[in-house]
């Protein structure tokens, strides 16, 4: 792994992991509110919506220690990435369709306001940073030998 | 190096399996111990919503509401986007966005009687603006708050009397 690579694959770790511990932690506290929120999104049957919100936050914690930590990084990153790609294509799929609901990526305050073009090119930068981990974790044969990467 | 990436790939897969079961069991398990904690499965239907804790539903049927607009005894307010309320909304509402409250709040409340029906509205049936809005309302010391559920969908289906701000 060459300096620029590694420079991103510590970068994009650490950054993505203290996003995830962070988006997990008001979502911890305030369950009902995040049920509201996965509500809100209107995209899960109401038998999902209650259980969504009891893990997502608790599955976001466990990815953000394990980026920062660098453990299980192949399956962790794995996972950010294709959570990243499943909030893009939400955050995609209600603003075409003009619903007025707030991210709740952060914030489970429902008087936050609603989510935006700026909310989608933040998660696409979040995106682009989670798929460029993964691709480097999964494609580098000696990514777990330490030796080399640090 | 494909035999490499379909290891990791594997690999990955293991790691995220685990992951993923490490989360389930931390979430629920949490949730039994913790004392806000909310049930596995809930009743999401627009009834249940918007039940209050004495049982009483903050809901109120089109028959009524239309007969309240009749007799010009209740005020409307919409909790939709401004942009949504100028392009057409209930003939005589006011425009007190969810999202814009603190702003708008002080336009439209303070000539308002606290003792009036107020009736809240916004569009879809599974839209929580109006039942935001509600709630923040019987806050603020409104006496009678109540949603109508899909309002603006149900209003204008029913030909009931609408107006664009231009007008």
């Amino acid at each position: 792994m060459n300096s620029s690579s590694r420079f991103f694959y510590h970068s994009a770790r650490l950054v993505l992991g203290a996003v995830f511990i962070y988006a997990s932690l008001d979502k911890q506290c305030n369950p009902w509110a995040f049920s509201q929120a996965v509500y809100n999104y209107q995209v899960l049957p109401d038998a999902l919506i209650n259980l969504t919100a009891l893990i997502l936050p608790w599955l976001e914690l466990i990815l953000g220690f394990c980026l920062i930590l660098e453990r299980w990084m192949m399956g962790a990153s794995s996972l950010v990435a294709i959570l990243m790609t499943i909030f893009m294509g939400l955050i995609i799929f209600n603003l075409a369709r003009g619903l007025d609901i707030n991210c709740g990526c952060f914030s489970t305050n429902p008087e936050e306001g609603p989510m935006d073009k700026l909310t989608l090119a933040r998660d696409g930068l979040f995106l682009c940073l989670a798929l460029g981990l993964a691709a480097l974790t999964l494609y580098k044969k000696n990514i777990y030998n330490k030796n080399q990467i640090v | 190096m494909p035999t490499v990436f379909r290891q990791n790939l594997m690999k990955a897969l293991q790691e995220a399996c685990f992951i993923i079961l490490l989360a389930v069991a931390a979430g629920l398990a949490v949730n039994l111990t913790r004392t806000d904690s909310i049930p596995f499965v809930q009743d999401w239907s627009a009834e249940s919503r918007l039940s209050e804790d004495d049982g009483n539903s903050l809901a109120i049927s089109l028959p009524e509401a239309e007969a309240l607009f009749r007799e010009n005894k209740a005020v409307f307010l919409d909790a939709r986007d401004k942009a949504l309320f100028d392009e057409g909304h209930i003939q005589g509402a006011k425009s007190l966005p969810w999202y814009e409250v603190d702003d708008y709040f002080q336009q439209v409340v303070p000539g308002m009687d606290r003792e009036t029906p107020v009736i809240t509205y916004c569009d879809g049936e599974s839209c929580n603006l109006s039942h935001e809005l509600t709630l923040f309302l019987k806050n603020m010391g409104f006496a009678e708050v109540r949603v109508l559920v899909n309002g603006w969908t149900v209003w204008t289906e029913n030909n009931l009397p609408i107006e664009t701000s231009d007008k």
